[in-house]
């Protein structure tokens, strides 16, 4: 017995002492912990995952982005409430008439965070950089060559003329290169002072976030929060409980089914429902080698037709979302068409007459709806399931990993699929999906036989790309649109909404749905 | 005992060969593309085709294997995370720490509670102190481990206001993440106490303790417990293992950066090297841990001690 008690007591002591080896900062209810600044408050943020690396160059992930947004700038700025895209560290971007030459005059008096003032040659090694990571294809492919021809002048030479590259502009964000060099493999993984954004990450721990520390030299004004906090909070309910207990001051993308109560605490004057930059699609492969059914234009038609957006809708968003008729968020996308295609509206008689025309009177097998496990992809999928079910189209549901998932709809190995997209500002991103060079989410190929005349959808493709003027590129962006409804193949599904709340301790300005500035942030009193 | 404990320690070796066959193996068989996950969705396909050729994704699962081992044993590496392309090790060791506090601090508790506790109500059968602990702890036992996190957050955190709840910044943060992983096996102890008592205490020699005229201390503290100690033991061993590997719902409840939350965030991003390491040193730690009770064991059971100790002439 004396044993068994000198156990015990043993295992009490190796607890003590383990649990004395951790800090002893009791500020953790009051939100006001860590930071470099001492004495400073401290803005607490969730995120929902960990940060993949400090290298802006590193990730597509939106959630990275984010916090990209915070340390780095890019050539162009991104204000979703107030018109999109707007000159950040570029003072002037000349296109050349035949839009194959963007020369671009740089701002004075920006500095990196390590005191660097900026330079084309910094333009240069990070567009360089950019060309040999595969992670930014979809934003260099188009660029020729960049150079400087001097301090402040920065040119990019086109392969094609390409008048979406404003976001190219925005999401390649500049770093220093003598840092990043100075930090060699290390860069990404370890904090830097290469950005000449607001923040400077002062803690970086892949298990539990990051700590940011206001840059005071920042060139447009130091920023009013001087320490914010990223914390890594995995479970939604755990965050709703932070944020209704004070303990987190900014909460965005909030599950929608946490909505009333997040609501109920945070009032009008600190919650925001914002219209989101995404949309959910629904896609089927008329050349399905397992179900030549889906070949058969008057099954797809059917198909389009029994689909009830709103059920969607209630099932993904708790109705807090739109159903969509666009490609794109119109709120977000200048260029996207409203009108002058056929938009499907639900109507269940008219998909049993077309199921009948088919000669599918008794019912119809089309074979898998393919999604990812994402909970929004699954849930629209089991509604599209039960929907087609209704007028007799029958199909199974199958949910992978996001990255198989691809593979399977790159290799047109579907029959049916749902997925989405999102952030994306220019109507020029259906090119992804709807042109054959594309890489990642072309989903549908048009070019199997000679169906579709996937000539002139290409063509189209190249032509709103190559004019910068919006009305011209909103004729041919019409057609485009008009020619991929007709084909039944690409269905949009629903707008997903962005829950927004924040503590009573700040002020965020105009909510938005993906890339806020913490440096607009300020504290209350 | 130094021949057992080092036999023991031996069969450490055979036992890590085999969970990393069998991790290769099971993820072998899970469809997954590494090279797609690190570049995203638009990167074309001779640049994941070619990372994962670099990754030796395509090599045949006993390729991977040899590599794999030779890489551990002579680079003493357990590679770099896909995900994050950080040295594995910075990874996984600073969150098997925080997980082992918190198992160590669960284990503590539960002992410490749920021990006496069902010597307790084994001793007193049949009366209010046998009804109510065992009633309580039948409750405990049912309640899954999200929904108590949750009953515990709503209460100290959210109503209370009196602990943080998230995080790891204080000494308070640790209370509710231990109290989420310790109650549900607090309440096993005290059910796995009892009925090993109660068998103790039915046995013929507390009947021949009794009838010598030993007092009923005596026959409970000196003859009955040893002996209901001995299976008990061995289960809080047990349990130091399932709190370890079950310790990611608190870890996510609490926004807690333990190593069962970093499996779970991996295993969606399919990032093998840190999937693979996390198995291996929660392997390794339940191996010593067993070999701990074992030794344990030793001293309580004199049998085994003795089968281990040179006859000296």
């Amino acid at each position: 017995m004396k044993r068994f008690v000198a156990l015990i007591l043993a295992l009490v002591m190796a607890a003590g002492v383990l649990a004395g080896c951790s800090s002893n900062n009791t500020e953790g209810t009051s939100g006001n912990s860590g930071g470099s600044n001492t004495g400073e408050k401290t803005l607490i943020m969730r995120t929902d995952t960990a940060f993949t690396s400090l290298d802006p160059a590193n990730s597509n992930n939106t959630h990275d982005i984010k916090l990209y947004d915070q340390i780095y700038e890019g050539l162009y700025g991104m204000d979703e409430a107030h018109g999109g895209y707007y000159n950040e560290l570029a003072e002037d971007v000349q296109v050349s008439d035949d839009s194959l030459v963007y020369t671009v005059t740089l701002k004075d008096g920006v500095t990196f965070q390590n005191g660097e003032p900026l330079t084309a040659s910094d333009c240069v090694f990070t567009y360089e950089r950019a060309f040999e990571n595969a992670n930014m294809n979809y934003l260099t492919s188009m660029i020729d060559s960049v150079e400087a021809p001097d301090d402040k002048t920065f040119v990019i030479n086109m392969k094609y003329a390409y008048a979406p590259v404003a976001h190219t502009l925005f999401r390649i964000k500049i770093v220093e290169e003598g840092e990043v060099t100075e930090q060699g493999d290390k860069f990404g993984t370890i904090p830097n002072t290469a950005g000449t954004g607001a923040y400077c990450v002062s803690e970086y721990d892949v298990a539990t976030g990051c700590k940011l520390t206001a840059y005071d030299g920042y060139w447009q004004g130091a920023p009013d929060i001087k320490n914010v906090e990223y914390r890594v909070f995995a479970d939604s309910a755990a965050a709703v409980i932070a944020y209704e207990n004070g303990e987190l001051d900014y909460y965005e993308e909030a599950a929608l089914s946490d909505w009333d109560s997040l609501y109920a605490k945070a009032g009008d004057a600190h919650s925001a429902m914002v219209k989101g930059n995404n949309v959910i699609w629904m896609g089927i492969n008329y050349a399905s080698n397992a179900n030549s059914v889906l070949n058969d234009d008057l099954v797809r038609q059917a198909m389009f037709y029994a689909i009830n957006k709103d059920d969607i809708n209630v099932a993904v968003t708790e109705g807090y979302g739109s159903p969509m008729d666009t490609y794109m968020v119109p709120e977000y996308c200048p260029t996207q068409p409203t009108s002058g295609f056929e938009n499907y509206a639900y109507n269940f008689e008219k998909a049993k007459e077309l199921l009948a025309q088919a000669g599918y009177a008794d019912g119809v097998n089309v074979g898998t709806i393919l999604t990812t496990t994402a909970a929004h992809s699954a849930k629209a999928a089991q509604v599209i399931q039960a929907n087609l079910d209704a007028v007799g189209i029958h199909a199974e549901v199958e949910s992978l990993d996001v990255s198989m998932a691809v593979e399977r709809w790159n290799a047109q190995d579907y029959d049916i699929c749902v997925y989405g997209d999102s952030g994306n500002y220019d109507f020029n991103n259906i090119r992804q999906q709807v042109h054959s060079e594309s890489v990642g989410m072309y989903v549908i190929n048009y070019t199997i036989g000679d169906k579709f005349n996937w000539q002139r959808i290409e063509e189209l493709v190249a032509l709103g790309a190559g004019t910068a003027d919006n009305e011209e590129r909103m004729t041919y962006y019409t057609e485009l649109w008009s020619m991929i409804m007709d084909t039944t193949t690409i269905l949009p599904l629903i707008n997903r909404p962005v829950a927004v709340v924040w503590s009573d301790r700040i002020d965020i300005g105009d909510p938005v749905p993906t890339y806020y500035k913490i440096r607009n942030f300020s504290w209350v009193g | 005992m130094y021949r057992y404990v080092m036999k023991r320690i031996l069969f450490l070796i055979p036992t890590i060969l085999g969970v990393i066959f069998i991790i290769y193996f099971v993820l072998n068989l899970t469809p997954g593309n590494p090279g797609r996950s690190i570049l995203g969705v638009s990167a074309p396909q001779e640049a994941v085709d070619q990372l994962n050729e670099e990754l030796g994704y395509n090599d045949p699962l006993i390729v991977k294997y040899y590599k794999y081992i030779k890489s551990l044993v002579v680079d003493h590496s357990f590679g770099t995370s896909y995900f994050t392309k950080q040295s594995v090790m910075d990874e996984v060791l600073p969150r098997f720490w925080v997980t082992l506090k918190l198992a160590i601090i669960g284990i503590v508790i539960s002992t410490l509670i749920g021990v006496p506790l069902g010597i307790l109500t084994a001793v007193k059968q049949y009366s209010v102190w046998d009804y109510l602990p065992s009633m309580i702890a039948f409750l405990l036992a049912a309640v899954p481990a999200f929904v108590l996190g949750m009953a515990l957050l709503l209460i100290f955190s959210l109503k209370l206001n009196i602990l943080p709840s998230y995080g790891l910044d204080s000494w308070e943060c640790y209370i509710m993440p231990s109290l989420c992983m310790a109650i549900p096996i607090t309440a096993f102890n005290v059910r796995f106490t009892k009925s090993s008592m109660l068998e103790s205490i039915r046995a013929d020699y507390i009947d021949t303790a009794r009838a010598k005229g030993a007092k009923e201390k005596t026959v409970i503290w000196k003859h009955a417990l040893k002996n209901a100690l001995l299976p008990v033991v061995t289960n809080i061993g047990l349990n130091m293992g399932g709190l370890i590997m079950g310790a990611v719902v608190a870890e996510r409840l609490f926004s807690v950066p333990g190593i069962g939350a970093l499996i779970v965030d991996r295993i969606n991003y399919r990032d093998e090297p840190v999937i693979i390491a996390c198995t291996i040193v929660i392997a390794i730690t339940f191996t010593i841990i067993m070999l701990i009770v074992d030794i344990v064991y030793a001293f309580i059971d004199p049998r085994i001690k003795a089968k281990y100790t040179r006859v000296k002439g």
